[in-house]
């Protein structure tokens, strides 16, 4: 099977996945004892009033109704009203999802730098004493409720010293960053921007092609400069319609937004307005990371140790190779599949994580989102939620499977 | 898998002594540690209403106003409502090991026989079971903790069954993968050859062997259900507030936080994070030993 | 050998990556620092507050029945009179507002408002007598059973509302209502813009509830003649992230110099310890709103910011549910709740969960009120506060004792509705169980659960809390004997006392008379106490944090802010 009908098929059973987790929370929430329109009213009310809030929400038809209509709001987007205050769940998620990304983003990075540095050090001298207080490190971070080392963190960085803010994500004062409006009669925005896309896909292309061990320059070298062009063609033309497609909704105004802070941050060209929401970002990011970091370690510890003892690493070795080029040149790149397999593993516990995280924090993200609502039993909100919860692990997983096969010719299925 | 007489010998490697155990580097160490912690608690908690200074739920033991600091009369301070902190921290372990406890057994009860069955029957039961549990495996699990706690209502049996949800999709791969293995055994194609029927392979030869991966998950989960559970507590959806909870005092901690009153979280977190810790030692340790492959 | 020693020297990546982290740092940290040093001192029109308060809905006066929309809806509707700031609210506090003078009739049943001219609506309509009756009708007909038309009984109140003139508007009632102005102050009495209300018509359902519209806040509220216009309100994940009042350049007060501060900018915060940091750093100016009780101590201390107290309309109590649950002890019989009345220790609860903020309370209708200056203590004070040798005594005559204990099973809410549940809850499980004849077993549920659990009468001890609508007593002395709150009360003690409290209730309804209403108060708490289907525990204090520059803060009795007073100094 060759690579595209294995992203075919890895798509073809995510559906199903899906599909049955949606069916699950639907009947979860269907199934419970209780009547969720009578959670509605401030006093006993009349029959009437209680088939008119029944009708409102929407659970006056029969379940397999209430189920297609479900599945059919999922396919347009629409994952019903909220129960509390009647607005779309979706618009709700949406505006929340940008923080929850945000610090997913940054807590896996700093739990895979934290993991593989910690790793490849405790590798390096197996069996000392260094090895041990790593592993031992290891160990406890993963045993620590996240928010206890959150509590710790504000206990001492914002209400001890006061060098970092504790709670939210953007400091009251400044207006939160929003991006940059773009005109379409500004040919100059246009260019910088696509010249920006286009660069990046270039980058991704570029650090794609070097994973798979394509050498662009001297000996041996398999790509040309052709190649690079393509690529920043199609970069070009993506943003370009993408951007017209935009400016036919937006009556020609497009703001160019992200949600996550510091990228919009960046684009408006505001620095005061970026640190400060690295500021914010950092504790809930180092206590998310910290935590997740446990398992990095012990990962790429044991396959560092097992790659290190592999044939071609003792010949990089016997060829007295620099220690430093065989450790992260040659071993940690074999172990890098590995660690990128457990990135999309430890997505879903992230995102468990960043439930407790953004509690901790006042982080105003889709886990706060969940939390809320419970407390005030919006049944379709906890449903949206944790189906949104699943459509992102899938997704996330799903690239990752599809860029382990890319990279590593030999996983077929 | 070689080792199969090897395994065998190292979980009855346990028995002998902690001597043996140090012999075998960090892995026999961790399980020691780890099990010196673990029966620490464990006999802290079921000793807790014995020792404990003072009644941990009656308020103002200590007289307002509170929170007040570690002192001779309170050795790790008093909370909001003048409980006695020492006393809240020995007896305080209980629901939490219930729970834990509990959502193990349920995750072994189910997640085992599905496995073993699912696995050597094979064919399209295999993969739907497969697919529902993969459907699971890859779902964050705190989420649908949450969800199906906030459902369900308080009490120690429906957080059990709410954590264990999520981990029994963990005991299931570990079982199908196991068997999966040692089905292709000579020893096992033996058995079958003997005449041996369908239920005395599964239950005669095969389970036997798979029970050592299943009490590395075991003890892993123990750990991580304690930390589900506490985290559960957390958000609101804990047991209650009639019997002492570390997760509930860290929690309600968290309020008291900008007054300074450290020593109400940082005992009860601390707690956790030791019990957490014993667990997740033990299983390290076990996992090493089953799997030597990185002894040199 | 020797390669491998030059190896040893070449630079690890670690050391690069730290390096090139560490310059990123620099380099950021000195444009920031370049850039802004400490913040720059801004040209103060605008006031931030932050509050853990949210809008439970909408801010339509039809339906909000949250403290926090009608504290919106005080700063951005105006109603025909309104209470004095920093008043008790008493009939003579009453000022004019959108009517500059009213008569009532010697029955007590026909309200005459005459109406301020050249008052205009947003669109420059001038406002009239046709508003001020659509509003009513529309508030009374929209069919929320959320709305409040029924919590108010404004149903139950007003007959019609009647067009006089132009600029005289009448409104017939059903009853005698003595306390009719305090209605009309109150913030469901917000007069509304047709135009954005659903426009002009004569039937209303609950479809035309105005709600949280993105990105447009004209379309999410229906007022525009209060002293602030809604300019932005954005909700983040379904929840209230930011509010911005601006001034309505069409007040009709506008020429007094109200509002003060052009700008006023709502930040939520998810939690008191939030709260608290914020102020605490300076990042709003002023924090209203469930900042705990250790954490007011705290801010106390702090020179730069100054805590006000100020009136506690606010009462928390207890409901004895008289009701044949299976399982459980019967509490129909008025000794037993005498008895575990008894049991309270009301100082106990205020000195530690609120640290002495708050005070007992000894009756329903709280101090600072009508008949009960400060000082007084209610009726309940004859019953005592931890009298657990009266409650043994009236428990043995029921047959409880050491061995036969009276088992009560005791509720609280964990939404955070109420300041404490939890805490609250352990310190009344103690004190029951201090009489060594009772045992409690504690229950909880989230809010809406619990709102449900009293709505269905399956609580068997329940705490219970009590914001008033319109400050009066009228508002507070109708919870003794209130079947939503205690349901079979009617049914199972159809005695004399429930009749009579009712009637004392409404013939003070009737009146006008301070003297005559007061006895007639003192005579329903006489039945009350003997029959004890609610107990009153404590009476809350309202408590703002704001930087000592802020004036014009006003803390009464009415627990909304008038925002158009604030003032940056």
């Amino acid at each position: 099977m060759g690579l595209r009908s294995y992203i075919i098929v890895r798509i073809l059973l995510t559906i199903p996945l899906i599909m049955l987790l949606l069916s699950i929370v639907f009947l979860i929430i269907r199934v419970i004892p209780g009547d969720p329109v009578l959670l509605h009213f401030e006093r006993k009310a009349s029959e009437e009033a209680v088939e008119a809030m029944r009708q409102r929400l929407g659970l006056d038809k029969s379940l397999p109704i209430q189920y297609f209509e479900y599945l059919g709001g999922l396919f347009r987007g629409d994952l019903g009203r909220s129960m509390q205050d009647f607005s779309p769940v979706s618009e709700q998620i949406f505006s929340a999802f940008p923080a929850t990304l945000e610090l997913a983003i940054c807590s896996m990075l700093v739990a895979t730098t934290i993991g593989i540095l910690l790793g490849v050090k405790a590798s390096e001298s197996y069996n000392s004493l260094k090895d041990h207080l790593i592993r031992a490190f290891g160990i406890i971070v993963y045993a620590m409720p996240i928010f206890f080392l959150g509590m710790i963190f504000q206990m001492i960085f914002a209400i001890n010293f006061h060098w970092l803010p504790a709670n939210g994500r953007f400091p009251p004062r400044l207006t939160e960053p929003r991006g940059m409006i773009l005109f379409m009669n500004q040919p100059v925005g246009i260019a910088v921007w696509s010249f920006m896309i286009g660069l990046l896909c270039l980058a991704l292309h570029v650090g794609l092609l070097r994973m798979k061990g394509v050498r662009f320059w001297g000996q041996g070298s398999t790509i040309s400069l052709s190649h690079f062009m393509i690529v920043w063609i199609v970069g070009f033309t993506v943003w370009i319609v993408g951007f017209s497609y935009a400016q036919l909704n937006m009556s020609g105004v497009v703001r160019v937004s992200t949600g996550l802070f510091t990228v919009d941050s960046v684009i408006e060209g505001n620095i005061l307005k970026f640190v400060e929401s690295l500021r914010y970002l950092f504790l809930p990011s180092l206590t998310l990371g910290l935590v997740l970091s446990g398992v990095f370690i012990r990962l790429t510890r044991s396959n560092m140790l097992e790659t290190l003892r592999l044939d071609f690493v003792t010949a990089a070795k016997a060829r007295g190779l620099k220690e430093s080029t065989v450790t992260y040149g040659y071993a940690l790149r074999n172990a890098f599949l590995p660690i990128l397999t457990m990135m999309g593993l430890q997505f879903a516990t992230l995102l468990g994580g960043a439930i407790l995280t953004e509690t901790t924090f006042s982080w105003p993200g889709l886990g706060r989102y969940l939390v809320d609502r419970i407390n005030f039993r919006d049944y379709t909100a906890i449903q949206g939620a944790v189906v949104y919860f699943a459509l992102i692990v899938a997704v996330v997983n799903l690239i990752i499977d599809i860029l382990y096969a890319y990279l590593d010719p030999r996983i077929r299925y | 898998m070689a080792e199969k007489g090897e395994t065998r010998g190292l979980l009855f490697g346990l028995i002998p002594g902690l001597k043996s155990l140090a012999e075998r580097g960090s892995a026999g160490w961790m399980i020691i540690i780890g099990t010196l912690i673990v029966f620490t608690i464990l006999l802290i908690t079921a000793l807790g209403p014995f020792i404990s200074p003072h009644d941990p739920t009656i308020p103002n033991v200590n007289p307002p106003p509170n929170p007040s600091p570690p002192s001779a009369n309170f050795p790790l301070g008093t909370n909001l409502l003048g409980q006695d902190m020492l006393s809240r921290i020995l007896c305080g372990g209980s629901i939490m090991i219930q729970v834990a406890f509990l959502s193990v057994v349920f995750c072994f009860l189910i997640g085992v026989p599905i496995g073993l069955l699912s696995s050597y029957v094979g064919g399209s039961l295999d993969k739907t079971f497969t697919l529902v549990m993969d459907s699971f495996y890859a779902f964050p699990g705190l989420v649908l903790a949450i969800a199906i706690a906030a459902m369900m209502g308080r009490g120690v049996i429906n957080l059990a069954l709410s954590i264990g949800v999520v981990y029994v999709p963990s005991y299931y791969r570990i079982v199908r993968s196991q068997v999966l293995t040692i089905k292709e055994l000579p020893y096992t194609e033996a058995a079958r050859a003997s005449g041996a029927r369908g239920r005395t392979i599964l239950l005669r030869y095969i389970l036997p062997n798979v029970v050592p991966s299943i009490v590395v998950v075991a003890t892993v989960n123990f750990a991580d259900a304690i930390l589900t559970a506490a985290g559960l507590t957390f958000i609101g959806l804990g047991v209650g507030i009639d019997v002492p909870d570390w997760g509930w005092d860290l929690s309600k901690g968290r309020e008291l936080l900008p007054s300074g009153a450290w020593w109400v979280i940082t005992f009860p977190g601390i707690m956790i994070v030791l019990l957490a810790l014993g667990f997740t030692l033990i299983g390290e340790g076990l996992s090493e030993l089953l799997n030597p492959r990185l002894e040199r | 050998m020797r390669k491998l020693k030059r190896s040893r020297r070449g630079i690890s990546p670690t050391i690069i990556i730290v390096a090139i982290i560490l310059i990123v740092i620099i380099i950021i940290g000195s444009l920031y620092a370049l850039q802004i040093g400490p913040f720059a001192p801004l040209v103060k029109t605008e006031l931030i507050m932050g509050t853990t308060d949210s809008v439970e809905s909408a801010i339509d006066p039809a339906q909000a029945y949250d403290f926090f929309g009608w504290e919106i809806i005080q700063n951005i509707g105006a109603t025909l009179i309104e209470v004095e700031p920093g008043s008790a609210a008493t009939a003579d506090d009453y000022t004019p507002a959108l009517a500059t003078d009213w008569t009532t009739s010697e029955d007590l049943k026909t309200w005459t408002f005459t109406l301020r001219e050249g008052v205009l609506f947003d669109d420059e309509t001038e406002f009239n007598a046709s508003h001020v009756k659509y509003s009513f009708d529309r508030n009374m007909e929209i069919a929320s059973p959320d709305g409040p038309q029924l919590n108010m009984e404004y149903d139950a109140i007003i007959d019609n509302v009647e067009v006089a003139s132009k600029y005289e508007v009448r409104f017939n009632l059903k009853i005698p209502f003595g306390p009719f102005l305090g209605l009309m102050a109150c913030q469901a009495s917000s007069i509304v813009n047709p135009e954005y209300s659903g426009g002009w018509k004569t039937a209303w359902s609950v479809d035309d509830i105005v709600e949280y519209t993105e990105g447009d806040a004209r379309a999410s509220n229906t007022m525009d003649l209060g002293p602030y216009v809604l300019a932005n309100w954005t909700r983040v994940a379904g929840k209230d992230h930011e509010m911005r009042l601006e001034a309505n350049p069409n007040y009709w007060n506008k020429d007094s110099g109200y509002p003060k501060t052009e700008t006023i900018i709502i930040k939520f915060y998810a939690d008191a310890t939030a709260l608290r940091l914020a102020i605490e750093a300076g990042d709003i100016d002023i924090a209203f709103r469930h900042i705990s009780a250790t954490d007011i101590e705290d801010l106390k201390d702090d020179p730069d910011l100054e805590v006000h107290e100020g009136v506690g309309a606010a009462i928390q109590y207890m409901i004895f549910q008289e009701d044949p649950l299976p399982d459980l002890p019967q509490l129909n019989d008025p000794r037993i709740r005498r008895a575990l009345a008894a049991c309270l220790d009301r100082d106990e609860v205020v000195d530690t969960v609120f640290l002495g903020q708050y005070s007992p309370l000894y009756s329903m209708i709280p101090t600072g009120m009508l008949g009960r200056p400060v000082g007084t203590d209610g009726p309940f004070k004859v019953l005592g506060d931890a009298n657990y040798t009266y409650a043994k005594s009236l428990l043995a005559e029921l047959g409880y004792n050491e061995t036969n204990k009276l088992e009560i099973v005791l509720w609280y809410e964990t939404s955070g509705h109420y300041p404490s549940s939890p805490d609250q809850a352990q310190l009344y499980k103690a004190q029951f169980e201090a009489s060594n004849v009772t045992t409690v077993t504690l229950k909880s549920a989230d809010w809406p659960s619990y709102r449900l659990n009293r709505n269905d009468g399956i609580m068997h001890v329940f705490l219970y809390g009590w914001y008033p609508d319109y400050i009066d007593p009228d508002n507070y002395a109708f919870l003794y004997y209130a079947t939503w709150l205690n349901h079979k009360y009617v049914d199972y003690n159809a005695t004399n006392n429930y009749l009579a409290m009712k009637a004392a209730y409404d013939a003070a309804r009737a009146s006008t008379n301070e003297t005559e209403r007061i006895e007639l108060y003192n005579e329903l708490e006489g039945y009350a106490v003997v029959d004890c289907p609610v107990v009153p525990i404590w009476q809350g204090v309202a408590y703002a944090v704001t930087k000592t520059n802020i004036k014009g803060v006003y803390l009464d009795i009415t627990q909304t802010w008038r925002m158009w007073l604030l003032y940056e100094e």
